[in-house]
């Protein structure tokens, strides 16, 4: 039976092209959707790798040219010692602007021997930054006033970097970048989704805030006890901006900031999804339509085959079948093109993403294509054949 | 081997009742050839119909061959059909988008066959109305009585005891005509077949064992 309706369906080819056609172009545009939802979903089931609760972001410019760096040095030390002093204030740590959950990104390449890892995610941070963030250090250290008398200057490296540049092996005390770059890794630490829980980790390198350079980088984290409230945030705003030295204070709440970089993620994707949504509704009033019209255009054909021996049931389930065997057809096109996004690595996704999208997409399309048959195949099994004989 | 009795059909509408075949009573023999004749909307065809379990009568029983199928279900219906009865009609209603022998075939494919047996049974349908150089060919390229020899073929390919022709010769011309008369009082003689023929062509009728009138939906002969 199965090469029968094959058969029939190739001898109608050119009319059935722009049904395939419309299944090929659902079923691109289904993959991209559950492209995006796994490769969300997967990120989402990653650790943080911090905590963000309780923890303040002072943004904040420094405004006064000093070009003595150890008064600068000191001068921020000293800033960030008040701060930390202050009561309800648990940790304190200089960071560059990048902090997790801001849209600002800084990108770096590392070289280590042979190996060049591209687009690393890159950090400056203070002594204590991995303590504000309850950021889990897996090997060595974190900074501390040991590396003030280092040759090399150090840096921490995340998982990710770590297994890309080592893999398996030792990690601590090798020297990564070439003459002028020298970096020495002192410490590794768990992955940090820094761009919310949706964006995967990505790799990352961590290194100290040189005060005396550029008197901090512009944000200070805090990590503040649960207690503390507005009236306390107004008191460490104050203390910022009756300094001098600074000007543009603002303070953010981290938690904030997640809930707001998650929905940048989210909106383009609920947009698509709409979209999508739309699409699948017309493809099925679509594929609903032309499976009626074939209904009553093959009228004569349905009582043909109830007269030489099919009963209703097979009638509707040949329908049906049809209508599968053209989503088949349809899918393997589609298959094709969807695997040569693995293949070629074309947006820097893991396999494993676009493997379960094709086949949550191939499953969708089927049920799509079984719920839009499944009406008009009962409808031509109800078809009595005397009287689809007689309309022909 | 086909009885028929008391046979009622009515048709109704919401406004209106149309009594389409009133107490036909009807015993045909194995191996018989009759034939049905009356004027247009006399009934014949709803006769045939009902005889060939494609409709089901308003009152009255019908037995094919000692078995009463009243009670069978639409799946059993579709399998006594596919055993024991062929059909062949005015339009041949063929399918336009399967080769020759794709149609020959269909019925086997309602059967426990194999490709293989499908495709040696068609075959010999096929050589039996003188078709087998055109099992390629598409029901487009073949002239009305290949067409209706086609449709032959596929109401005897699965060997069944009883055929029913809803004037098969009704769309041809007259030489065409006997040639598919010829075949079908060729299979009557030989294989024994059951032949029912609605016609309105009194010239074929009367090649037949019996004639059987109609008119207004009851049987005046």
């Amino acid at each position: 039976m199965f090469k029968h309706l094959f058969k029939l369906i190739w001898n109608k080819k050119k009319q059935n092209f722009l049904l395939i056609t419309e299944i090929l172009v659902s079923f691109m545009v289904i993959f991209a959707v559950f492209t995006l939802i796994v490769n969300y979903y997967q990120n989402y089931r990653q650790p943080m790798g911090l905590d963000y609760e309780r923890v303040w972001v002072i943004n904040y410019q420094n405004r006064v040219e000093i070009k003595d760096r150890d008064s600068l040095k000191t001068y921020y030390d000293n800033l960030l010692r008040k701060i930390s002093s202050m009561p309800y204030v648990q940790e304190a740590s200089f960071a560059s602007s990048n902090v997790p959950f801001s849209a600002n990104t800084h990108m770096n390449g590392v070289d280590y021997k042979k190996i060049h890892v591209n687009s690393v995610n890159y950090y400056e941070a203070g002594d204590t930054y991995h303590k504000v963030l309850n950021m889990q250090v897996t090997e060595g250290r974190w900074f501390s006033r040991v590396d003030d008398a280092g040759k090399v200057k150090p840096i921490v490296i995340n998982n990710s970097l770590r297994k890309e540049l080592f893999g398996t092996g030792k990690a601590i005390g090798e020297q990564t970048g070439g003459k002028d770059s020298k970096r020495v890794v002192v410490g590794v630490v768990e992955d940090v989704k820094a761009k919310g829980d949706y964006q995967k980790a990505g790799t990352a390198m961590y290194e100290r805030v040189d005060t005396s350079a550029s008197g901090g980088r512009g944000r200070i984290l805090l990590k503040v006890a649960p207690s503390a409230d507005a009236a306390f945030e107004s008191r460490v705003y104050k203390v910022m901006a009756n300094d001098p030295m600074n000007s543009g204070i603002e303070i953010e709440h981290l938690a904030d900031k997640r809930v707001s970089i998650n929905k940048t993620t989210l909106v383009p994707m609920i947009i698509l999804l709409i979209i999508a949504g739309f699409l699948v509704v017309n493809v099925a009033l679509g594929l609903f339509g032309v499976l009626w019209y074939n209904i009553s255009k093959r009228k004569g054909e349905i009582g043909l085959r109830r007269a030489v021996g099919a009963s209703g049931a097979s009638v509707s389930g040949q329908l049906v079948a049809e209508s599968m065997i053209l989503a088949t057809l349809a899918l393997i096109v589609g298959a094709f093109f969807a695997v040569q996004f693995p293949i070629l690595n074309v947006f820097d996704l893991r396999a494993s993403v676009y493997i379960i999208a094709i086949l949550l997409s191939v499953m969708f399309i089927y049920l799509l294509v079984l719920v839009c048959a499944l009406y008009p195949g009962r409808q031509a099994a109800a078809i009595y054949p005397a009287v689809a004989l007689h309309e022909e | 081997m086909i009885r028929l009795q008391n046979i009622e059909k009515v048709y109704r509408t919401d406004t209106i009742q149309t009594l389409a075949l009133n107490s036909i009573n009807l015993d045909i023999e194995k191996g018989e050839f009759l034939s049905i004749m009356g004027p247009s909307g006399c009934g014949k065809s709803t006769l045939l119909n009902i005889m060939g379990l494609l409709d089901a009568p308003s009152k009255g029983s019908i037995t094919i061959d000692s078995q009463d199928t009243a009670s069978y279900s639409d799946k059993q219906l579709a399998r006594f059909r596919n055993k024991k009865l062929g059909f062949i009609f005015q339009s041949y209603h063929l399918i336009n988008d399967l080769q020759v022998l794709d149609n020959v075939e269909l019925p086997l494919l309602y059967r426990d066959t194999t490709a293989k047996e499908r495709r040696a049974l068609a075959t010999e349908a096929l050589e039996k109305v003188g078709l087998s150089n055109r099992i390629k060919h598409f029901p487009t390229q073949l002239s009305g009585g290949q067409r209706q020899r086609v449709a032959i073929a596929r109401a005897i390919v699965g060997k069944p005891e009883i055929i029913l022709a809803d004037e098969p010769t009704g769309n041809l011309d007259s030489a065409m005509g006997n040639e598919i008369m010829d075949i079908l009082l060729q299979l009557n003689r030989t294989d024994g077949t059951t032949i029912v023929m609605v016609t309105h062509d009194q010239y074929m009728a009367q090649k037949t064992h019996r004639l059987v009138r109609l008119f207004d939906g009851s049987q005046v002969q």
